[in-house]
């Protein structure tokens, strides 16, 4: 069963027929987590790096931000069981468009906002696939932890 | 390289604009125009109308009612976002089919367009731009050209891909160097020949502005912006990815700040759901 993960979306589950899947990514990030004794996954899609640009937004959803998506998408796994220790992290996304620099680059920020706050909680990142000119959709199965990491126009493979 | 009249002559395979469009933007664009006058327009064409029905009755816009007629439409929405809902029907017959050659599915390039519409309308709001139907029409049809470059894209795409990851082109330019015209081109061709004003024509043919002069046109430029934005949130994004120019002195001549660009984003965000159940039907 796929479940969709939207634009500023996250879906988290436990069941063992469930694949979550988020599409078309642009700079927006994909954040998926695992964790493979408690059979938990969970799926974020996330547009901008930092909710201070609008409090009241980030309240009504907070999947918008990255700094307050991932700890709801944390939070949410850990609810089904997951523990910290455990769980297994896949970070893809972030493209940019060609010479896109500063303030604008929301690629680059979305990028830069995931590994602050990952390297200041102490989680590690196990795969990354970010940056570049290019458009990514992210499957996970809950199952097993598989990933699939699709490229416009260049497939999907197994990471 | 391919033959391009042979690329040019399958515009005449694809159903144009229906006439209803353009009557519906000369009336826009006169403030002397009516309710009653629009409305006449608009039932004339059975299958516009429709459109505009279910529109107006989805998620989107929320009624409290059912609306079943044009008239009770535009008195609920107004004038201006009537327009808009029409503009759209009328566009949407050849953007909804998918487009092999840039990885898009069924409905991805009707989702692109609609959201670049309704971003730059936006933008043209903020900026106090005069011709918003102008803007928002050409949002809408800015990709046109894609329809049928599709199937060159998809003979040509290692080539292209090569370009594009190895020698610094935008996808843009790789259509161009390997197919000997691309979608931006090709799309101000097709609304040449479907009687559209030479200004949407300069407008869908320099929305990638390839040239510096194009940035200095404001509805273009709008229109570009638009673009771009739609392009980072990757809605109805496919193979060509985010291979295109961003112009950092455009977001200064429209005078749009950081807080700005990303404000329209977080905006969309809240939209995105709605968007869909609207471009669904």
């Amino acid at each position: 069963m796929n479940l969709n993960v939207g634009v500023a979306d996250m879906k988290v589950s436990n069941d063992p027929e469930a694949v979550l899947a988020t599409y078309s990514l642009g700079s927006c990030i994909g954040i998926a987590i695992y964790d493979a004794v408690a059979r938990v996954g969970g799926l974020l899609h996330y547009m901008l790096p930092e909710s201070t640009l609008d409090p009241e937004k980030a309240k009504k959803n907070p999947c918008i931000f990255a700094d307050t998506g991932i700890p709801a998408l944390f939070k949410a796994a850990y609810k089904l069981g997951a523990k910290k220790q455990r769980i297994k992290v896949v970070i893809v996304g972030g493209s940019q468009i060609l010479d896109q620099k500063g303030f604008f680059n929301i690629g680059k920020r979305n990028e830069t906002a995931v590994r602050k706050m990952f390297h200041r909680n102490n989680v590690i990142i196990d795969y990354t696939d970010v940056g570049g000119v290019v458009n990514r959709t992210i499957k996970l199965a809950v199952d097993n932890g598989d990933v699939w990491l699709k490229v416009s126009g260049k497939g999907e493979k197994m990471i | 390289m391919i033959d391009i009249a042979s690329i040019i002559k399958k515009i005449d395979r694809l159903k144009p604009v229906p006439q209803v469009a353009h009557k519906v933007m000369a009336i826009a664009e006169n403030p002397e125009s009516s309710m009653s006058e629009l409305s006449k327009i608009i039932v004339y064409d059975t299958a516009v109308t429709a459109n505009l029905l279910k529109a107006v009755n989805s998620a989107y816009f929320g009624l409290p009612d059912q609306v079943n007629s044009v008239h009770q439409a535009i008195v609920y929405m107004g004038i201006e976002q009537v327009v808009d809902l029409v503009l759209m029907s009328a566009g949407s017959e050849n953007l909804k089919e998918a487009q092999e050659g840039y990885d898009l599915d069924t409905g991805d390039l009707w989702k692109y367009s609609v959201s670049s519409a309704l971003i730059a309308r936006e933008l043209a709001e903020k900026i106090g731009a005069k011709d918003v139907h102008l803007i928002f029409t050409a949002a809408l049809l800015k990709d046109i050209g894609k329809v049928i470059l599709s199937q060159y894209v998809k003979d040509s795409f290692e080539k292209i891909d090569t370009l594009v990851t190895e020698k610094g082109f935008t996808f843009r330019e790789a259509e161009k160097e390997v197919i000997g015209i691309d979608h931006a081109e090709l799309g101000g061709l097709m609304a040449q020949k479907w009687n559209f004003s030479p200004k949407m024509v300069e407008i869908i043919k320099n929305h990638h502005l390839p040239q510096k002069s194009s940035m200095s046109e404001i509805e273009t430029s709008i229109v570009y912006m638009a673009d771009m934005i739609c392009m980072m949130m990757g809605i109805g994004v496919g193979s060509d990815g985010l291979a295109y120019r961003f112009h950092q002195e455009i977001v200064k001549r429209l005078n749009l700040t950081e807080k700005d660009f990303q404000d329209v984003i977080a905006r969309f965000a809240e939209k995105i759901e709605q968007i869909e159940s609207m471009v669904r039907i």
